[in-house]
Protein backbone atom coordinates (compact mmCIF):
# COMPACT_ATOMS: atom_id res chain seq x y z
CA UNK A 1 0.00 0.00 0.00
CA UNK A 2 1.53 3.42 -1.05
CA UNK A 3 0.23 6.50 0.96
CA UNK A 4 -0.15 9.13 -1.61
CA UNK A 5 -1.00 11.99 0.64
CA UNK A 6 -0.86 11.76 4.54
CA UNK A 7 -3.35 14.64 5.00
CA UNK A 8 -5.87 15.57 2.60
CA UNK A 9 -8.08 17.41 4.38
CA UNK A 10 -9.58 18.21 7.88
CA UNK A 11 -12.88 17.63 8.44
CA UNK A 12 -15.12 19.44 11.53
CA UNK A 13 -17.40 17.11 13.51
CA UNK A 14 -20.34 18.54 11.68
CA UNK A 15 -19.19 17.35 8.39
CA UNK A 16 -18.62 13.57 10.07
CA UNK A 17 -21.49 13.50 11.56
CA UNK A 18 -23.19 15.05 7.79
CA UNK A 19 -21.11 11.97 5.72
CA UNK A 20 -22.14 9.26 8.57
CA UNK A 21 -25.47 10.14 8.40
CA UNK A 22 -25.91 9.65 4.59
CA UNK A 23 -23.86 6.32 5.04
CA UNK A 24 -26.95 5.62 6.61
CA UNK A 25 -25.89 5.77 10.42
CA UNK A 26 -28.92 5.87 12.70
CA UNK A 27 -29.18 6.18 16.89
CA UNK A 28 -31.14 2.87 16.69
CA UNK A 29 -28.52 0.13 16.99
CA UNK A 30 -29.99 -2.38 15.62
CA UNK A 31 -30.95 -0.29 12.74
CA UNK A 32 -27.33 0.45 12.37
CA UNK A 33 -26.15 -2.71 11.26
CA UNK A 34 -27.04 -3.36 7.94
CA UNK A 35 -25.18 -0.23 6.50
CA UNK A 36 -22.62 1.06 8.89
CA UNK A 37 -20.15 -1.08 10.93
CA UNK A 38 -20.30 -1.07 14.60
CA UNK A 39 -17.75 0.93 15.39
CA UNK A 40 -18.77 3.59 13.12
CA UNK A 41 -21.85 3.65 14.80
CA UNK A 42 -19.98 4.29 18.21
CA UNK A 43 -18.50 7.89 16.57
CA UNK A 44 -21.24 8.98 15.62
CA UNK A 45 -23.13 8.45 18.98
CA UNK A 46 -20.09 10.30 20.36
CA UNK A 47 -20.52 12.62 17.89
CA UNK A 48 -24.40 13.20 18.39
CA UNK A 49 -23.77 14.65 21.99
CA UNK A 50 -21.43 17.11 20.55
CA UNK A 51 -22.68 20.57 19.47
CA UNK A 52 -22.32 19.37 15.75
CA UNK A 53 -25.24 17.47 16.01
CA UNK A 54 -27.64 20.45 15.33
CA UNK A 55 -25.34 22.31 13.09
CA UNK A 56 -26.02 22.90 9.01
CA UNK A 57 -23.38 23.72 6.09
CA UNK A 58 -25.08 27.18 6.29
CA UNK A 59 -24.74 28.02 10.13
CA UNK A 60 -20.69 27.07 9.22
CA UNK A 61 -20.72 29.13 6.31
CA UNK A 62 -22.30 31.64 8.31
CA UNK A 63 -20.03 31.49 11.42
CA UNK A 64 -17.01 31.57 9.31
CA UNK A 65 -17.65 34.70 7.00
CA UNK A 66 -18.59 36.75 10.36
CA UNK A 67 -15.61 35.93 11.98
CA UNK A 68 -13.12 36.77 9.48
CA UNK A 69 -12.66 39.98 11.16
CA UNK A 70 -11.41 38.02 13.93
CA UNK A 71 -8.27 36.57 11.75
CA UNK A 72 -8.41 33.22 13.39
CA UNK A 73 -6.58 29.97 12.54
CA UNK A 74 -8.08 27.28 11.14
CA UNK A 75 -7.24 25.19 14.04
CA UNK A 76 -8.90 27.90 16.41
CA UNK A 77 -11.94 27.81 14.18
CA UNK A 78 -12.13 24.49 14.10
CA UNK A 79 -12.40 23.98 17.82
CA UNK A 80 -14.91 26.64 18.01
CA UNK A 81 -17.25 24.95 15.10
CA UNK A 82 -16.99 21.77 17.11
CA UNK A 83 -17.64 22.98 20.68
CA UNK A 84 -19.70 26.33 20.27
CA UNK A 85 -18.10 28.41 23.23
CA UNK A 86 -20.43 30.38 25.12
CA UNK A 87 -18.28 32.07 27.83
CA UNK A 88 -15.14 33.62 28.07
CA UNK A 89 -13.49 30.76 29.97
CA UNK A 90 -14.72 27.98 26.63
CA UNK A 91 -13.24 30.99 24.35
CA UNK A 92 -9.92 31.25 25.93
CA UNK A 93 -10.21 27.27 25.81
CA UNK A 94 -10.73 26.81 21.98
CA UNK A 95 -8.42 29.83 21.03
CA UNK A 96 -4.77 29.94 21.36
CA UNK A 97 -2.78 32.78 22.45
CA UNK A 98 -6.76 34.73 23.34
CA UNK A 99 -5.87 37.24 25.43
CA UNK A 100 -2.61 38.26 23.55
CA UNK A 101 -4.52 38.06 19.95
CA UNK A 102 -7.47 40.13 21.01
CA UNK A 103 -5.30 42.68 22.53
CA UNK A 104 -4.79 44.72 19.67
CA UNK A 105 -6.70 45.40 16.88
CA UNK A 106 -5.85 45.81 12.63
CA UNK A 107 -4.15 49.00 13.60
CA UNK A 108 -2.35 47.54 16.04
CA UNK A 109 -3.52 49.72 19.07
CA UNK A 110 -4.52 48.53 22.30
CA UNK A 111 -8.15 47.13 22.87
CA UNK A 112 -10.16 45.76 25.35
CA UNK A 113 -9.82 42.36 25.21
CA UNK A 114 -12.84 41.48 27.04
CA UNK A 115 -15.19 43.21 24.87
CA UNK A 116 -13.98 41.92 21.16
CA UNK A 117 -14.12 38.66 23.32
CA UNK A 118 -17.91 39.16 24.07
CA UNK A 119 -18.37 40.44 20.67
CA UNK A 120 -16.76 37.18 18.85
CA UNK A 121 -19.22 34.91 21.46
CA UNK A 122 -22.27 36.98 19.96
CA UNK A 123 -21.24 35.78 16.52
CA UNK A 124 -20.83 32.60 17.55
CA UNK A 125 -24.15 32.48 19.62
CA UNK A 126 -25.87 34.06 16.22
CA UNK A 127 -24.48 31.93 13.77
CA UNK A 128 -23.82 28.43 15.14
CA UNK A 129 -27.34 26.91 16.65
CA UNK A 130 -27.39 26.04 20.24
CA UNK A 131 -26.44 22.87 21.24
CA UNK A 132 -29.83 20.55 22.36
CA UNK A 133 -31.88 20.85 25.46
CA UNK A 134 -30.74 17.49 27.40
CA UNK A 135 -26.98 19.19 27.28
CA UNK A 136 -27.68 21.92 29.08
CA UNK A 137 -30.33 20.32 31.31
CA UNK A 138 -26.91 18.05 32.67
CA UNK A 139 -24.93 21.16 33.13
CA UNK A 140 -27.45 22.81 35.40
CA UNK B 1 -9.82 -9.48 -4.14
CA UNK B 2 -10.92 -12.79 -2.43
CA UNK B 3 -13.05 -15.09 -4.69
CA UNK B 4 -16.22 -15.55 -2.41
CA UNK B 5 -16.82 -11.69 -3.04
CA UNK B 6 -16.87 -11.93 -6.85
CA UNK B 7 -19.77 -11.91 -7.45
CA UNK B 8 -20.74 -8.46 -6.15
CA UNK B 9 -21.07 -5.26 -7.93
CA UNK B 10 -17.19 -4.30 -8.26
CA UNK B 11 -16.92 -1.08 -6.37
CA UNK B 12 -19.08 -2.45 -3.42
CA UNK B 13 -16.93 -5.63 -3.57
CA UNK B 14 -13.75 -3.45 -3.22
CA UNK B 15 -15.17 -1.37 -0.33
CA UNK B 16 -15.71 -3.94 2.08
CA UNK B 17 -12.21 -5.18 1.42
CA UNK B 18 -10.90 -1.81 1.84
CA UNK B 19 -12.83 -1.44 5.09
CA UNK B 20 -12.20 -5.08 6.11
CA UNK B 21 -8.56 -4.02 6.18
CA UNK B 22 -8.58 -0.63 7.90
CA UNK B 23 -11.68 -0.15 9.75
CA UNK B 24 -11.68 0.80 13.08
CA UNK B 25 -7.29 -0.26 13.08
CA UNK B 26 -4.81 2.71 13.94
CA UNK B 27 -2.28 3.54 11.19
CA UNK B 28 0.75 4.68 12.50
CA UNK B 29 1.65 8.61 12.54
CA UNK B 30 -2.08 8.71 10.61
CA UNK B 31 -4.37 7.74 13.48
CA UNK B 32 -7.54 5.50 13.72
CA UNK B 33 -9.72 4.95 10.97
CA UNK B 34 -13.55 5.48 10.56
CA UNK B 35 -14.42 4.99 7.86
CA UNK B 36 -13.96 4.79 3.80
CA UNK B 37 -14.85 8.43 2.49
CA UNK B 38 -14.78 6.71 -1.12
CA UNK B 39 -12.83 5.04 -3.74
CA UNK B 40 -11.06 7.56 -5.83
CA UNK B 41 -10.15 5.12 -9.12
CA UNK B 42 -10.05 1.32 -9.17
CA UNK B 43 -7.75 -0.26 -11.87
CA UNK B 44 -6.52 -3.62 -12.77
CA UNK B 45 -8.34 -7.02 -12.27
CA UNK B 46 -5.62 -9.45 -13.39
CA UNK B 47 -4.79 -12.64 -11.65
CA UNK B 48 -1.98 -14.04 -10.69
CA UNK B 49 -0.66 -17.40 -11.44
CA UNK B 50 -1.16 -19.82 -8.37
CA UNK B 51 -3.74 -17.66 -6.45
CA UNK B 52 -8.35 -17.45 -6.92
CA UNK B 53 -8.54 -14.01 -6.29
CA UNK B 54 -7.70 -11.36 -8.57
CA UNK B 55 -5.42 -8.04 -7.58
CA UNK B 56 -6.42 -4.64 -8.07
CA UNK B 57 -5.06 -1.01 -8.14
CA UNK B 58 -7.40 0.87 -5.94
CA UNK B 59 -6.93 4.93 -4.76
CA UNK B 60 -8.90 5.30 -2.22
CA UNK B 61 -9.63 7.85 0.51
CA UNK B 62 -10.10 7.03 4.41
CA UNK B 63 -11.52 9.29 7.19
CA UNK B 64 -9.47 9.08 10.14
CA UNK B 65 -9.72 10.04 13.55
CA UNK B 66 -6.52 12.28 14.41
CA UNK B 67 -6.62 14.84 16.06
CA UNK B 68 -3.77 18.00 16.41
CA UNK B 69 -2.36 19.39 18.98
CA UNK B 70 -4.18 21.77 20.50
CA UNK B 71 -7.31 20.76 19.52
CA UNK B 72 -10.59 20.63 22.15
CA UNK B 73 -12.00 17.60 22.88
CA UNK B 74 -14.54 16.23 25.65
CA UNK B 75 -14.58 13.05 27.21
CA UNK B 76 -15.32 10.83 30.10
CA UNK B 77 -13.18 9.90 33.16
CA UNK B 78 -13.17 5.93 32.89
CA UNK B 79 -10.07 5.25 35.77
CA UNK B 80 -7.27 7.14 37.33
CA UNK B 81 -4.18 6.10 38.93
CA UNK B 82 -0.97 7.51 40.36
CA UNK B 83 0.21 9.11 37.04
CA UNK B 84 -3.09 10.68 36.03
CA UNK B 85 -6.52 10.38 34.81
CA UNK B 86 -7.66 8.19 31.87
CA UNK B 87 -10.33 9.52 29.60
CA UNK B 88 -12.52 8.00 26.96
CA UNK B 89 -14.28 9.31 23.78
CA UNK B 90 -16.80 6.21 23.41
CA UNK B 91 -14.98 5.12 20.05
CA UNK B 92 -11.37 5.51 21.12
CA UNK B 93 -10.34 4.89 25.01
CA UNK B 94 -6.11 5.50 25.04
CA UNK B 95 -6.36 8.70 26.76
CA UNK B 96 -4.20 9.79 29.57
CA UNK B 97 -4.12 13.06 31.18
CA UNK B 98 -0.72 12.91 33.28
CA UNK B 99 -0.73 14.92 36.63
CA UNK B 100 1.69 17.55 35.47
CA UNK B 101 -0.90 18.82 32.81
CA UNK B 102 -3.19 19.42 35.24
CA UNK B 103 -4.35 22.54 36.50
CA UNK B 104 -2.46 24.00 39.02
CA UNK B 105 -2.84 22.73 42.69
CA UNK B 106 -4.51 19.26 41.78
CA UNK B 107 -3.20 16.71 43.84
CA UNK B 108 -4.31 13.12 44.40
CA UNK B 109 -6.99 12.99 47.31
CA UNK B 110 -6.32 10.37 50.01
CA UNK B 111 -8.97 7.85 48.22
CA UNK B 112 -6.84 8.20 44.90
CA UNK B 113 -9.01 10.43 43.13
CA UNK B 114 -7.63 13.46 41.73
CA UNK B 115 -8.37 16.63 43.01
CA UNK B 116 -8.23 20.46 42.57
CA UNK B 117 -7.85 22.91 45.34
CA UNK B 118 -9.17 26.26 44.47
CA UNK B 119 -8.71 29.65 45.64
CA UNK B 120 -11.62 29.48 47.49
CA UNK B 121 -11.20 26.44 49.18
CA UNK B 122 -13.28 24.66 47.55
CA UNK B 123 -12.21 20.61 46.89
CA UNK B 124 -13.36 19.72 43.33
CA UNK B 125 -12.76 16.09 42.64
CA UNK B 126 -12.11 14.61 39.11
CA UNK B 127 -14.79 11.84 39.50
CA UNK B 128 -15.00 9.17 37.25
CA UNK B 129 -17.77 9.70 34.28
CA UNK B 130 -17.55 13.06 34.74
CA UNK B 131 -17.68 14.76 31.64
CA UNK B 132 -14.12 16.41 30.87
CA UNK B 133 -13.09 18.82 28.40
CA UNK B 134 -8.94 18.73 27.51
CA UNK B 135 -6.52 19.89 24.74
CA UNK B 136 -4.68 17.29 23.30
CA UNK B 137 -0.81 17.81 23.82
CA UNK B 138 0.96 15.17 22.12
CA UNK B 139 -0.30 11.81 20.26
CA UNK B 140 1.91 8.77 20.70
CA UNK B 141 2.30 5.89 18.29
CA UNK B 142 4.06 3.33 20.00
CA UNK B 143 5.71 0.15 18.11
CA UNK B 144 4.00 -3.22 18.68
CA UNK B 145 5.81 -4.99 21.24
CA UNK B 146 7.73 -8.38 20.65
CA UNK B 147 7.22 -10.25 24.21
CA UNK B 148 4.64 -8.99 27.03
CA UNK B 149 4.68 -9.60 30.58
CA UNK B 150 1.48 -10.83 31.78
CA UNK B 151 0.32 -8.22 33.50
CA UNK B 152 1.38 -5.59 31.19
CA UNK B 153 -1.62 -3.09 30.26
CA UNK B 154 -3.36 -4.41 26.81
CA UNK B 155 -1.23 -2.52 23.83
CA UNK B 156 -2.18 0.43 22.50
CA UNK B 157 -0.87 1.42 19.65
CA UNK B 158 -2.31 5.23 19.38
CA UNK B 159 -2.03 6.84 22.73
CA UNK B 160 -3.42 10.39 23.29
CA UNK B 161 -1.98 12.81 26.15
CA UNK B 162 -3.98 15.36 27.25
CA UNK B 163 -3.88 18.62 29.12
CA UNK B 164 -6.56 20.69 31.77
CA UNK B 165 -3.81 23.27 32.42
CA UNK B 166 -5.79 26.79 31.16
CA UNK B 167 -8.60 28.45 30.85
CA UNK B 168 -12.10 26.71 30.28
CA UNK B 169 -10.10 23.17 30.77
CA UNK B 170 -11.44 20.71 33.20
CA UNK B 171 -14.58 19.43 34.14
CA UNK B 172 -17.57 21.17 32.04
CA UNK B 173 -19.30 20.98 35.46
CA UNK B 174 -16.39 23.49 36.37
CA UNK B 175 -17.14 26.27 33.94
CA UNK B 176 -20.88 26.09 33.33
CA UNK B 177 -21.37 26.54 36.67
CA UNK B 178 -20.68 30.44 37.30
CA UNK B 179 -19.87 32.03 34.13
CA UNK B 180 -19.01 35.59 35.99
CA UNK B 181 -16.50 33.33 38.25
CA UNK B 182 -14.64 31.77 35.46
CA UNK B 183 -14.26 35.17 33.77
CA UNK B 184 -12.89 36.52 36.70
CA UNK B 185 -10.72 33.82 36.80
CA UNK B 186 -9.19 34.13 33.32
CA UNK B 187 -8.75 37.85 33.66
CA UNK B 188 -6.63 37.04 36.80
CA UNK B 189 -4.84 34.50 35.10
CA UNK B 190 -3.78 36.82 32.20
CA UNK B 191 -2.22 39.52 34.20
CA UNK B 192 -0.40 37.28 35.77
Amino acid sequence: MKIEKANAGVLTNFEVLDFLRSRGAKTDPMGCLGAVTASECKVYEYLLKTPACNQTRESVFEFVKRSEGFRLADADKLNVINWRPSSAADAYAMIEECGRRFSRDERGDVRDEDEWVQEFLEIVKEALPPPPPKAEAVQE
Amino acid sequence: MPPHLLSRPLPDAIKTEVERLFLDKVISNLGLCVSVYDIRSIEGGSIHPGEGCSTYKVSFRLLMFKPFNGEVLVGRIIGYDDKGLQVSLDFFSDISIPGHLMQFGTVRGPDGRWMLKTEDGDELYLDLDDEIRFLVSSTKYPPIPIDQKEDDPPFAPMQIVGSIKGDGLGLLAWWAADEEEGEEAAEQEQEQ
